[in-house]
C-alpha cells in the first residue's frame, strides 16, 4: 500500500523541519524526506577529529526575536541558547577594536569614544531603543510574508517603514535609497567601525555597496545585536530540538531517503518519488494536501518537478536566478593557542571575547576588491590581492567544543565565486583549496602572528563545491541560497511570483533560505509560509498561533 | 576576566528549567541507554535521556570523519545479533526507514599466496570453501556448525537477554541437557583450544581463532570457550546497517520521542544525586538537575560508581569492586579511506572483493596469537587486521558521487611510545602498506581522503571507552557472566537503591548485543510493577524453563 500523509515535505533542513513541526502541530500528518543521513541541512556540526567540534556551515541561531520559537515552544525540546557579551568584533591591523554589544552598550561605547566621541555617542542613541520596539521591527522585516503578488503599495506604506519612521531616530525616506556605506557614512566616523559593519552586512545578506539595501545592512546587524547566539553545544543542536519538537507531534522522518521527483498530477503536486537506494518499502509517498520543498528554488524545478509540468518562460528564469555572492568557503582550524591580538584589541579582548572576530577592517576598499571578483561572472576561485574574514570561536564560552589546552577556531569564513561560474569547471575551487587556505591563513596571522603552523593541530575545509555535493541544498554552495539584492529581496524573491510561497504547481509550496526572508537560521519562513497555509488549507491552529500583524491578506 | 557567555535578563529563548522531575533519568545514549529508555518510555514512564555528546548513539556511531562529504562508521559496523535482539522485534523501526542487510559473503581471509577461504551466511557454501583447504575440517565445520547453531538459539542468544545467575549454579543446571554439557566442556577451555580441537587445517584454524579473538577475546583466556561457538556462528549472520549504524541509534530515539521521553543532548552528567542513600537523579556539567525515582547509567562501574556517584554515597564494596574493573585488554586503530573507485583485491576468487569483512595479514594461527601477545604487551601487533568496503552494500554514506568509503582495522594498545597523537601519520603509513599488499586498488591515484582514528581517538570521542575499550572493559572470566561489572549488580540493580546499570559493562557485554539494555528495563519494570507492554520471546522462555 501507498503511505499516504496530508503534507510532505522535502528535505530535513531547518526551514523543512519548521514547516513540519508547525503542520503537525495544527494537527495534520506529515513526512518529511531528508536524502541525508543527519536531519539539519545546514543546522549541522561535525566531529571529523574526535573530541572536537567544527561548524561547516551556520555557526549563529538569528532567529532569538522570530515568533516560531515561542510557538514551537523549542526550549521545552531541549534547546538551550547561549548568548554573549560580544557577539562580534571588528579588529584592525593597527589593533583598533570595535564592538557593539547590545547586553551592555556604554562598554562599547566607551571604546568607541577612544575613536570617536560623535560615533560613540550615536551608537548610545540607537542602543537605547527598548528591546521591544526592536522585536518589532524586526518582526515587520523579517517575520511578515511580502505583500501579495501583483499588489502594488508604496514603500512609505510598507509597515516596517511606518516603523522604522515612528521608532528610528534620525530616520529619513531617502535612506531607503541608501547602500551601507553611504548610510555609515552619514551616521558616524570611524572606518574599522564602517568596515566591520560593512562585513557583518555582507556576510548576513546584502553588500553595503548595494544601493538600496542599506537599511537591510543594518537591521542584520540590529539582528546580531538581539537576536542572535549559538545554541549550547553547536548548531546542530537547534536541528535536534527541531526534530524533537516535529516528533512530538507526530511527524514521521524518513532520513536517508532522497527525494528524486515530486509527483505532479494535472498541474497539481501529489507526492513524491524517492530513490531506488531508499531503505524504505514503498519509494511513492502520497500527499493528500500539499507538498513543500525544503530545497534550493533551482532544486526544486529544475530537477524535481518535472520539465513537462513548468511553463517554459518560468522555467528560463529559475536558470538565470543569480547565485552570486554567498558561496562560502569554511575552514576549521584546531591550536593549541588562542589569537592573540596587539594593541586595543588585546585590552579590549582580555575581558570579553567576541565569539567572531573580522579581520582586518582596515578600509572598505579591501573588501571591495574581495567582493569585485566574488561578483563578477565566470572568473576564477583565486584569491583576492587582500581579503577580510570572519574567524568565529565559541570553545571559550562553550567547553564542550574541545578537550581542555585545545582551541577550535569554526568557522572561519571566506566568500568566493560560485562554482558554477568558474571558467575551470565547479571543481576548480577543490583544486585551490591550499591555496585559498594559506592566504586566509597569512590574512589571519597579520593580527594574530602567534598562530603559526606548529600551532595548528589540524585543520579542515569545506569548499563552496563540496557543500553543493553533501547537501544537495546548498546549490552554488551558498548559504543564503540566492542573493539579497534588491532584484531577489522582498517581494520579488525569488521570483515575483513565488515571494508568497506559491508555486506554478498547485498545492507545492517553497519552505527554504531562497524564499523570503532567506537564510541565516532565521527560522521565519516556516512562519511565514504559515499564513499562506492557513488560507489554503483552511487551518486552524490553536491559541498558541499569532499571525503577524503586519500581515497582508490575499483579497478574496 | 569575566563570563564570555552572559545570563540575560528575560532572555528572547526562555532558559532551560533548572530542575526537571521524571519517572527515570538514564545517563548515556549509547545502544543499551536507548534501548532501556525505549522500553520504558513506552511502557509510560517519563523518560529523560541525557547524552554527553551532540550525537545520540555511543559505539553506533557514524560520523563525517572524511571531512567533507564522506561518512563512515566509526564504531560499530557488524551488528551480529540483529536475528535475536528483542528490541528490533518490540518496535518496529522499518517505519523510521531502517534496514538491515545481511550479504552472504560475510568473512574472507586472504593469504599471501592469494588463495581466500570466506566464511558465508550459508552453512554449505562455507563448507565448499573451507574443503578447498582441508576435506576432514569441511567436514568438522558442517557437523559442528549445527551445533553451533543449537548453542546460540536455545543457550547463548536467550541467555544474552536474561539475567545471569552464579556460575556454579550455572554449571549444574547446564547439566540438565546433553547440549548444555557439551557447552560446558567447551567452556573451560581457552579459544585457542577449542579451535585447535575443532580444527585441523593452519589456515582454516586462523580465520576461526581470528573471528573469535577480533574484538577483544584473548586467545589463551581459559573459562571463555564458549565465545567460540558463537562468535563463529553470529559472524556468520553479520548485519549491515543501511544509511550507517548510527541510524539504530537514532530510530530507537525516534521512539523514545514519541512515547513521549525526552533526549538532551551536550548534557554530560557530572553527579548522581541522592538522598540518605538512594538515587534521586543526576546533575549536568552546566548545574541543571534531573531529578527521578529510578537513575539508569549505562556508564562503565568506575565512572557510575566512583565518579559520579562518589566517595559519600558509594558502599565501600561497591566502590571497591569497581576499583577492580578492568579495560579493555587492547584497543583499535582504524584507518578510513574515500575511494574513487570500489577497489578490488588481488586474491584469485574475485568473490572475496564482495566480503563483508576482509581479514588480511594472518597465515596462520600463530599470527593471531601473535598479535594478541603483541597488543598485550603494549607493542604495536603486525599490522594485519580486517577491512571493510561499506559502499559496496550502502551508497548512502557518500554523498560525495562516485566515491566509496572503506576501512583498515588492527588491534592497538592505548599506551604506545610517543603517545597516538605522534604516531598516527606513521601508523596510517604501515596500515596503507600492509593493505596495498592484498589490493592494486589502493594506490594514491585512487585515494581522495584519508583519516584514522586510535585508542585515543576512540576515548575522546567517548570517555565511556576508556583507554579504548570499546566493550567497556575486559572480557575475562572474573569480569563476564555474573561477575560482570560485578557479583554485586550484575542483574542490573546496584546496591544503591534507585540506581540500575545498562551498559556494555553490565552482563551480557558491549559489541551491540542490547542484551545490558533489555536486562535493565524489565528490572526496572519489575521493580516499578509495570506490566511490560513486550511479551518475552517463545527462545527466552524455553530456556528459562530448561536452564534457571
Amino acid at each position: 500500500m501507498v503511505p499516504s500523509y496530508d503534507v510532505v515535505v522535502v528535505g530535513g533542513g531547518p526551514n523543512g523541519m519548521g514547516i513540519a513541526a508547525y503542520l503537525a502541530k495544527c494537527g495534520l500528518s506529515v513526512c518529511v524526506c531528508e536524502d541525508r543521513l543527519e536531519l539539519g541541512g545546514g543546522v549541522e556540526n561535525a566531529e571529523p577529529l574526535p573530541g572536537f567540534r567544527i561548524d561547516p556551515h551556520a555557526t549563529y541561531f538569528y532567529g532569538a526575536a522570530g515568533p516560531a520559537v515561542e510557538q514551537l515552544e523549542l526550549h521545552k525540546f531541549g534547546f538551550r541558547m547561549h548568548y554573549y557579551q560580544d557577539l562580534m568584533g571588528a579588529v584592525s591591523s593597527d589593533g583598533q577594536a570595535v564592538s557593539l554589544s547590545m547586553v551592555e552598550p556604554e562598554r562599547s561605547a566607551r571604546y568607541l569614544e577612544r575613536y570617536s566621541k560623535r560615533d560613540a555617542d550615536t551608537w548610545r542613541l540607537y542602543s537605547q531603543l527598548p528591546r521591544a520596539q526592536m522585536v518589532h521591527l524586526l518582526r515587520s522585516i523579517y517575520w511578515t510574508p511580502p505583500p501579495p503578488v501583483g499588489m502594488r503599495i508604496n514603500r512609505e506604506d510598507l509597515p516596517w517603514v511606518k516603523i522604522l519612521r515612528e521608532y528610528l531616530p534620525l530616520f529619513d525616506l531617502s535612506w531607503l535609497d541608501l547602500s551601507l556605506f553611504e548610510l555609515m557614512d552619514l551616521l558616524v566616523e570611524n572606518e574599522t567601525l564602517k568596515v566591520g559593519m560593512g562585513m557583518a552586512s555582507w556576510y548576513n545578506g546584502p553588500h553595503p555597496d548595494w544601493a538600496g539595501t542599506g537599511i537591510f545592512g543594518l537591521t542584520c546587524n540590529l539582528l546580531n545585536g538581539i537576536s542572535t547566539g549559538s545554541p549550547a553545544g553547536g548548531m546542530h543542536t537547534l536541528a535536534h530540538a527541531l526534530a524533537r519538537c516535529c516528533m512530538r507531534h507526530g511527524v514521521r522522518f524518513l532520513t536517508n531517503c532522497r527525494v528524486e521527483e515530486i509527483i505532479v498530477e494535472d498541474g497539481c503536486a501529489k507526492g513524491v518519488r524517492l530513490a531506488d537506494d531508499a531503505p524504505v518499502k514503498c519509494r511513492t509517498i502520497r500527499a493528500d494536501r500539499a507538498v513543500i520543498s525544503g530545497v534550493h528554488v533551482k532544486e526544486t524545478f529544475q530537477k524535481l518537478v518535472p520539465a513537462r509540468d513548468l511553463p517554459l518562460d518560468f522555467r528560463q528564469r529559475i536558470a538565470d536566478l543569480c547565485l552570486k555572492g554567498s558561496s562560502l568557503f569554511t575552514l576549521a582550524l584546531i591550536t593549541t593557542e588562542n589569537p592573540r591580538w596587539s594593541g586595543d584589541a588585546a585590552e579590549f579582548y582580555a575581558e570579553t571575547y567576541p565569539t567572531c572576530i573580522f579581520t582586518p577592517c582596515d578600509s572598505r576598499e579591501i573588501l571591495r576588491s574581495q567582493t569585485r571578483e566574488v561578483d563578477s561572472l565566470h572568473t576564477h576561485p583565486t584569491r583576492p590581492e587582500s581579503m577580510l574574514v570572519p574567524i568565529c570561536q565559541h570553545d571559550m564560552a562553550d567547553p564542550t567544543r574541545c578537550p581542555r589546552g585545545y582551541h577550535v577556531l569554526s568557522p572561519i569564513y571566506l566568500q568566493v565565486p560560485p562554482p558554477e561560474d568558474h571558467v575551470d569547471g565547479p571543481e576548480a575551487v577543490n583544486h585551490a583549496r591550499e591555496e585559498i587556505v594559506a592566504s586566509i591563513l597569512a590574512t589571519i596571522r597579520k593580527a594574530s602572528p602567534n598562530l603559526t603552523d606548529d600551532k595548528i593541530v589540524a585543520r579542515f575545509v569545506n569548499t563552496p563545491y563540496d557543500s553543493s555535493l553533501r547537501n544537495m541544498g546548498f546549490v552554488g554552495g551558498g548559504w543564503y541560497g540566492i542573493r539579497q539584492s534588491e532584484d531577489e529581496w522582498h517581494h520579488r524573491r525569488p521570483l515575483p511570483e513565488l515571494a508568497r510561497y506559491r508555486t506554478p504547481v498547485d498545492g507545492l509550496y517553497l519552505c527554504n533560505h531562497t524564499s523570503y526572508p532567506g537564510g541565516l537560521a532565521l527560522f521565519a519562513v516556516p512562519y511565514n509560509l504559515m499564513h499562506i497555509l492557513i488560507e489554503d488549507l483552511k487551518l486552524a491552529p490553536g491559541p498558541w498561533w499569532y499571525p503577524s500583524p503586519d500581515y497582508i491578506a490575499e483579497e478574496v | 576576566m569575566r563570563p564570555f557567555r552572559v545570563k540575560m535578563e528575560n532572555p528572547l529563548v526562555p532558559d532551560p528549567e533548572p530542575e526537571v522531575r521524571s519517572d527515570v533519568v538514564v545517563i548515556g545514549g549509547g545502544p543499551n541507554g536507548l534501548i532501556t529508555a525505549a522500553y520504558l518510555a513506552r511502557a509510560g514512564l517519563s523518560v529523560v535521556l541525557l547524552e554527553r555528546r551532540q550525537e545520540l548513539g555511543g559505539g553506533l556511531a557514524t560520523e563525517e570523519i572524511l571531512y567533507p562529504g564522506v561518512f563512515a562508521n566509526t564504531h560499530a559496523v557488524y551488528h551480529m545479533m540483529v536475528d535475536y535482539m528483542p528490541a528490533l522485534a518490540d518496535f518496529d523501526l522499518s517505519r523510521h526507514a531502517l534496514t538491515f542487510i545481511k550479504p552472504n559473503l560475510q568473512t574472507a581471509i586472504h593469504f599471501k599466496d592469494r588463495s581466500s577461504l570466506i566464511l558465508c551466511n550459508s552453512f554449505q557454501d562455507t563448507a565448499d570453501q573451507i574443503a578447498k583447504f582441508s576435506g576432514p575440517d569441511a567436514k568438522t565445520f558442517t557437523h559442528k556448525i549445527r551445533l553451533y547453531k543449537s548453542f546460540v538459539d536455545e543457550i547463548l542468544a536467550p541467555a544474552t537477554y536474561y539475567p545471569p545467575v552464579p556460575p556454579v549454579e550455572f554449571a549444574v543446571n547446564l547439566g540438565r541437557t546433553p547440549l548444555g554439557r557439551e557447552l560446558l566442556a567447551i567452556s573451560e577451555m581457552s579459544p585457542r583450544e577449542v579451535v585447535e580441537q575443532t580444527f585441523v587445517h593452519d589456515k582454516v584454524r586462523a580465520l576461526m581463532l581470528y573471528i573469535s579473538c577480533m574484538w577483544g577475546l584473548d586467545p589463551e583466556v581459559t573459562g571463555l570457550g564458549f565465545m567460540v561457538p558463537l562468535l563463529i556462528y553470529r559472524n556468520m549472520n553479520k548485519c549491515l546497517c543501511v544509511g550507517g549504524s548510527h541510524k539504530m541509534a537514532s530510530s530507537l530515539g525516534k521512539e523514545i520521542l514519541q512515547n513521549g521521553g525526552q533526549i538532551l543532548e551536550v548534557s554530560e552528567v557530572t553527579k548522581i544525586l541522592t538522598e540518605g542513600g538512594r538515587a534521586v537523579g543526576a546533575e549536568t556539567w552546566d548545574g541543571r538537575r534531573f531529578l527521578a525515582g529510578t537513575v539508569i547509567s549505562s556508564l562503565p562501574p568506575k565512572q557510575t560508581f566512583l565518579d559520579l556517584l562518589g566517595p559519600d554515597a558509594c558502599p565501600a564494596e561497591l566502590a571497591g569492586a569497581a576499583r577492580n574493573w578492568k579495560w579493555d585488554k587492547w584497543s583499535f586503530f582504524t584507518l578510513h579511506l574515500a575511494l574513487k573507485k570500489l577497489p578490488r583485491y588481488r586474491a584469485q576468487d574475485p568473490d572475496v572483493s564482495r566480503a563483508f569483512m576482509n581479514v588480511l595479514g594472518v597465515e596462520g594461527m600463530a599470527d593471531v596469537v601473535a598479535m594478541a601477545d603483541a597488543a598485550l604487551e603494549g607493542e604495536l601487533p603486525l599490522p594485519a587486521g580486517h577491512a571493510t568496503v561499506e559502499s559496496c552494500y550502502d551508497g548512502t554514506l557518500t554523498r560525495v558521487h562516485g566515491l566509496s568509503t572503506a576501512f583498515f582495522q588492527i588491534m592497538a594498545p592505548y599506551d604506545v611510545q610517543g603517545g597516538w597523537e605522534k604516531r598516527k601519520p606513521e601508523v596510517e603509513e604501515r596500515l596503507l602498506a600492509a593493505w596495498r599488499e592484498y589490493s592494486d586498488d589502493l594506490g594514491d591515484d585512487n585515494i581522495a581522503m584519508i583519516s584514522s582514528e586510535s585508542p585515543l581517538d576512540i576515548e575522546r570521542r567517548n570517555p565511556a571507552m576508556a583507554r579504548g575499550s570499546i566493550k567497556h572493559g575486559d572480557y575475562s572470566a572474573l569480569q563476564m557472566g555474573f561477575f560482570r561489572p560485578n557479583d554485586l549488580c550484575s542483574g542490573s540493580r546496584t546496591p544503591v537503591e534507585g540506581l540500575y546499570l545498562c551498559g556494555a559493562s553490565l552482563y551480557p557485554g558491549g559489541l551491540i548485543l542490547g542484551g545490558p539494555g533489555y536486562i535493565a528495563a524489565n528490572a526496572v519494570a519489575r521493580d516499578l510493577d509495570l506490566s511490560p507492554w513486550w511479551k518475552v520471546p517463545e527462545g527466552i522462555k524455553k530456556y528459562v524453563e530448561t536452564y534457571l
